[in-house]
């Protein structure tokens, strides 16, 4: 009982390790492309730190937008809830605005294509069978 | 702002975000999640960059901890 409540403890550790090690991985690739851009080399370091702040920053959020869609009486977070989160700088709220637009756009195109892809196969679907039918009279 | 071809992928910042719910019950939309996702390269692109610059005024060739160190503060207000 108690090994298998220290292994449960130790998947959880594991788990979050790994986690830990894909931020660790997105901020060295972000790293590297500001490294290049500014020419200026980040100490391995430095981009631990940058991910250790960075992972409990994810902390501050999700507490924050579960409390935000708990405040509209929701249980699914929206994007609303994310703007709000930053609210804090006005240049960051203005950006991540634009970006929920680009995304929302994006989205309502996916759904055009979509639908244009299924009317144009329900078309063709209708079309060989009435072409089947035909041949079948004949 | 030039263009960044690394992000958090959508998998990932759900499995950050839902480590730290108090509720179980508690969902995040797509749309959200990729605008979480955005929010967190944005927080990693500023604190390096800020770094640089930090690096840059104090006239060294590459960016160690101590810079990090003196913009934390700010950008954790920022955000």
């Amino acid at each position: 009982m108690e090994e298998e409540e220290w292994s449960e403890e130790q998947q959880r550790f594991s788990y979050l390790q790994r986690l830990k090690a894909a931020v660790h991985y997105t901020v060295g690739c972000l790293c590297e492309e500001v490294a290049s851009d500014k020419d200026m080399q980040f100490s391995k370091q430095t981009i631990a730190a940058i991910s250790e702040v960075t992972f409990g920053q994810c902390e501050n959020f999700a507490k924050d937008l579960e409390m935000f869609a708990r405040h509209a009486k929701r249980s699914t977070i929206n994007t609303e809830d994310v703007k709000l989160l930053a609210r804090r700088s006005h240049s960051l709220l203005k950006y991540i605005t634009e970006k929920n637009e680009d995304i929302a756009q994006l989205n309502l195109e996916k759904k055009a294509k979509k639908k244009k892809k299924l009317e144009d196969e329900n078309r063709n679907s209708v079309e060989s069978a009435e072409a089947g039918v035909e041949e079948s009279e004949n | 702002m030039e263009e960044t071809g690394a992000v958090f992928r959508k998998e990932l910042v759900s499995k950050l975000l839902h480590l730290h719910f108090k509720d179980k019950k508690t969902k995040v939309s797509g749309d959200a999640l990729q605008l979480v996702a955005e929010l967190l390269k944005i927080f990693v692109v500023e604190a390096a960059i800020r770094s640089v610059r930090q690096a840059q005024a104090e006239g060294l060739a590459h960016v160690d901890v101590e810079q990090l160190e003196k913009v934390l503060p700010q950008l954790l207000l920022d955000f």
